[in-house]
């Protein structure tokens, strides 16, 4: 589609945002009708996130869109109105839909211009001719008309004529029903009621027209110069209700009109009411401003009232009920919006400024920048400390506090709810349920737990594969299920919840659990383990993240798809988490994510080597020690911490600082998935908070580094990358990272950055 | 045989572009300068519409249009005031009057034919 002005391409990607939104509603809202929550809110707003996307869509001429997404409407606007129950089947239709909605938009927003998917199109048929089934269920014989003729979308708001035969099933539903009663002096005036029926046809189409002649009297008294018709129409108009009624300006005294909208445009008289801006609190000016009712009708309602008011107090909406000028449920909604204007003053009206959009780019240089203050703040600090100025310590004191709150500020800007994510796994396990044959619930808790958006963005990868493979191999076909003694439903349950500074996600499900003999098989068939070596649990399970380990017997065009474990566990790797696996044998498996909130800054442990800087990353420090030359055995390099083994390494070895050590060496005891090793440095400079630059290329290829920082000294300190020390001081494998030069050549690079 | 409209109207750019409209659409147009005019063109001959401006020189719309309902054979026929929005006080005289159509001023050919195929038809 052409967007060839910056204003259109920026209010389309508006509009790809808002229809993100209202699909990300209408999801939930499914979701809840599903699990019986029947609140006939929900209906209504479902309604009009589907009304939104069409209207706005139409105005970007989306019309794959629109024409798609106004059968949906239909449908909605039906069951909201209770002219059909809702059922199950209708609901899950009503899912398949909104996701097509969605492929849909996608499609159309997608600016590479590539060609139309049919497939997409042809989806849109055959749920269009299911909307339509669904429609005619009730409706009769119009929806199974055009049922059979899915090839036509319809792109307009009222349905395309028909056949004739058709035509008149049509007519009671959507037309305008106009009540016309000419005053005996119409002709005098000059006026021909013939003539303002004629002209009636300029703004739509008479179905049909009954003439009322009860009001002819006897012969003998007849005026022929009198006018003593009436008028029945029945009208098919794109018209607004204005334009109607304008008509018959001229004869607006000299005649009764009343003007009955089709029930079709009942939805969207309530669809308008319900998006009217605050402000509005009067009845009769909320029906004008949807259009659901003339100036002139308002009037006249308004007349009728206070000729009314010596005997009774009667409610403006009942007199435009009882003249026919509107219908009650349009009546009924501006009440039900007037309320809600009233009863929440202020409350409602700011929800909207309540937020501000932000380009992600503008607070990602935010958070840049904050990542500076810090560092420079440290600086200042170190400065101000080295004077014995108390003024200035106390002053640099206050600025690294306030740096610190501005910091946690920030960082919190770009924290969003991970129910979102989550959310969207709904429709992989409706549909991966449905190609599998499995019957399987999806139960998300945690959905409030905040993390940062860059690192939600990079899980979705990693989630999508492990809830795959929950629903591929972890959960049984429902026969063994229930043979199992298991409830033929299966789980599949996505939590998350904030724990010690980090974040930890949890997929689980009820499935059959890893079992643990095949994968030692497996493990010693491919070299892995060693024949007589009987590893623990958790290292064993590690092992399902290996390259190409599979222990699938059958492989099915599931699994094919997306990343394997061994990619799941490098992002997680990269995002600095860590995967634990927690596995019943016939009960279910969980796999735990755990992660750091952010990517930007991280809480470290500051420890030196050669007087070289480097960064362990506190959460995986548990202690230090002494490292004394007589508990080491330097040849094994480990050391009896309490009674227990510690495998340690020297950083002065692994990067070949060179060098003699001091006479007193420390160990830094990291805990990595369970294993705990030691980590000899010089000295130890305590915890700091910092903020991580990522390595350059030279660093890229080295092992136990996993980024760099700034320190408030201006020094290049080198974040330790735990998972490969931890590797490496158990595996005795002290293939060296790099060499001192190498070290001296990135630190310089990173410098420069 | 084609229906006749009666234009009255000072101004001869409105005369004429209210002409060239009702022409095209198959109507047949007398044209008059003011009130008085009018009613000299009026000399019994059928007219099916009257279009008459309001403030014209010698007599005003009003007072045209009320001698028009005095007249024997005009007493029905329709009447259209030229009126603008300021108007409304002029408008309720002009309804009082008998002229119960207007269109407002400035207005586009097409609005004109609008309100005249409300009234008759060629």
């Amino acid at each position: 589609m052409p967007h060839n002005s910056p204003e259109l391409a920026a209010a389309l990607r508006t509009f790809a945002e808002e229809s993100g939104e209202l699909l990300e509603a209408m999801a939930s809202h499914l979701r809840a009708l599903l699990e019986g929550d029947e609140d006939m809110e929900r209906l209504h707003a479902l309604f009009r996130a589907a009304h939104t996307i069409k209207g706005a869509g139409g105005m970007f001429g989306l019309e794959a869109v629109v024409g798609f997404t106004h059968l949906v409407e239909n449908l909605l606007s039906r069951l909201r109105d209770g002219h059909q129950p809702l059922t199950p089947a209708l609901l899950e239709l009503l899912m398949d839909c909104r996701d097509q909605m969605e492929d849909l938009l996608k499609e159309a927003l997608d600016d590479g211009g590539a060609a139309a998917d049919p497939a997409l199109a042809a989806r849109s048929d055959s749920l269009g001719a299911r909307l339509q089934a669904a429609l005619g269920s009730d409706g009769g014989t119009v929806a199974n008309a055009e049922a059979t003729t899915p090839a036509q979308p319809p792109t307009v708001v009222l349905a395309p004529v028909a056949d004739e035969d058709v035509e008149l099933e049509r007519v009671e539903a959507d037309t305008w029903h106009l009540s016309l009663r000419f005053s005996p002096g119409v002709l005098r005036e000059g006026m021909d009621p013939i003539s303002f029926l004629r002209y009636l046809e300029s703004v739509g189409r008479i179905v049909h027209i009954t003439t009322l002649v009860d009001n002819l009297p006897e012969a003998e008294v007849m005026d022929p110069l009198n006018c003593y018709f009436g008028f029945e129409i029945e009208l098919e108009s794109e018209r607004d209700k204005d334009a109607i009624e304008a008509v018959f300006d001229f004869v607006r005294d000299d005649c009764q009109l009343r003007l009955l909208p089709p029930h079709s445009r009942i939805a969207d008289y309530i669809a308008l009411i319900q998006d009217l801006p605050e402000g509005q609190d009067r009845l009769g000016e909320m029906l004008v401003a949807a259009n659901a009712l003339t100036r002139q009708e308002l009037e006249l309602g308004l007349t009728h009232q206070r000729q009314l008011a010596g005997q009774a107090q009667v409610p403006l909406g009942e007199i435009l009920i009882a003249e026919g000028m509107t219908h009650p449920p349009v009546v009924e909604a501006a009440l039900d919006r007037q309320a809600q204007a009233k009863g929440r003053p202020g409350k409602d009206k700011g929800n909207e400024s309540q937020f501000v959009r932000v380009h992600a780019e503008k607070l990602d240089e935010l958070i840049n920048l904050v990542g500076e203050l810090v560092i420079a703040g440290a600086a200042s600090h170190l400065l101000a400390r080295g004077r014995r100025d108390r003024r200035a310590q106390e002053a640099a004191l206050t600025v690294n506090r306030l740096v610190e709150q501005v910091r946690d500020v920030t960082l919190k800007l770009r924290m969003v709810e991970i129910g979102e994510t989550f959310n969207r796994f709904h429709r992989v396990v409706r549909e991966l349920g449905r190609d599998l044959g499995k019957d399987i619930a999806l139960d998300i808790t945690g959905a409030e737990t905040e993390l940062d958006k860059s690192m939600v963005e990079k899980l979705g990868d990693p989630l999508m594969h492990l809830v795959r493979n929950a629903i591929d191999h972890g959960l049984e076909p429902p026969e063994q299920r229930l043979a199992a003694g298991k409830p033929e439903r299966g789980r599949v349950r996505l939590n998350a919840y904030h724990d010690s500074g980090g974040i930890v996600i949890e997929i689980g499900d009820d499935g059959r659990g890893l079992d643990r003999e095949r994968i030692l098989a497996r493990a010693r068939e491919r070299g892995l383990i060693a024949e007589d070596e009987t590893p623990a649990d958790p290292e064993l399970y590690a092992l399902i993240f290996e390259p190409g380990f599979s222990t699938a017997q059958t492989v099915t065009s599931v699994s094919g798809r997306g990343v394997g474990m061994d990619v799941v566990k490098k992002t997680i790797a990269a995002l600095r988490g860590t995967v634990e696996i927690d596995t019943v044998l016939g009960a279910g498996t969980t796999i735990r994510l755990r992660l750091p909130l952010t990517l930007a800054i991280i809480e470290g442990f500051l420890v030196r080597v050669e007087n070289v800087p480097f960064v362990l990353p506190l959460e995986s420090v548990r202690e230090c020690i002494a490292l004394s030359a007589t508990s080491a055995t330097d040849r094994r390099q480990y050391v009896n911490l309490r009674g227990e083994v510690l495998p340690y390494l020297r950083l002065r070895d692994l990067f070949a600082l060179g060098g003699t050590p001091p006479r007193r060496e420390n160990i830094v005891v990291v805990r990595h998935q369970g294993n705990r090793v030691g980590v000899v440095v010089d000295q130890l400079q305590g915890e700091l908070q910092t903020v991580i630059k990522p390595l350059g290329r030279l660093f890229r290829g080295m092992r136990g580094l996993s980024g760099s920082s700034i320190l408030g000294s201006g020094e290049v300190a080198l974040i330790l990358d735990v998972a490969t020390l931890a590797e490496i001081a158990t595996s005795r494998d002290h293939n060296r990272g790099g060499t001192a030069a190498q070290l001296q050549q990135g630190a310089q690079a990173c410098s420069t950055q | 045989m084609a229906k006749t409209i009666l234009i009255v109207d000072d101004s001869a750019s409105i005369r004429q572009v209210v002409k060239i409209a009702l022409t095209g659409a198959g109507y047949e147009v007398v044209e008059a300068v003011d009130g008085m005019d009018a009613l000299k063109k009026l000399d019994g001959r059928k007219i099916n519409l009257v279009i008459s401006d309001v403030n014209m020189p010698n007599l005003d719309g009003i007072g045209f249009v009320k001698q028009l309902k005095q007249k024997s054979g005009y007493q029905f026929t329709p009447v259209i005031m030229l009126t603008t929005e300021s108007e409304a006080d002029k408008m309720r005289q002009g309804k009082e009057a008998g002229a119960k159509a207007w269109v407002v001023k400035p207005f586009q050919p097409a609005q004109m034919l609008a309100a005249v195929s409300k009234l008759i038809q060629p």
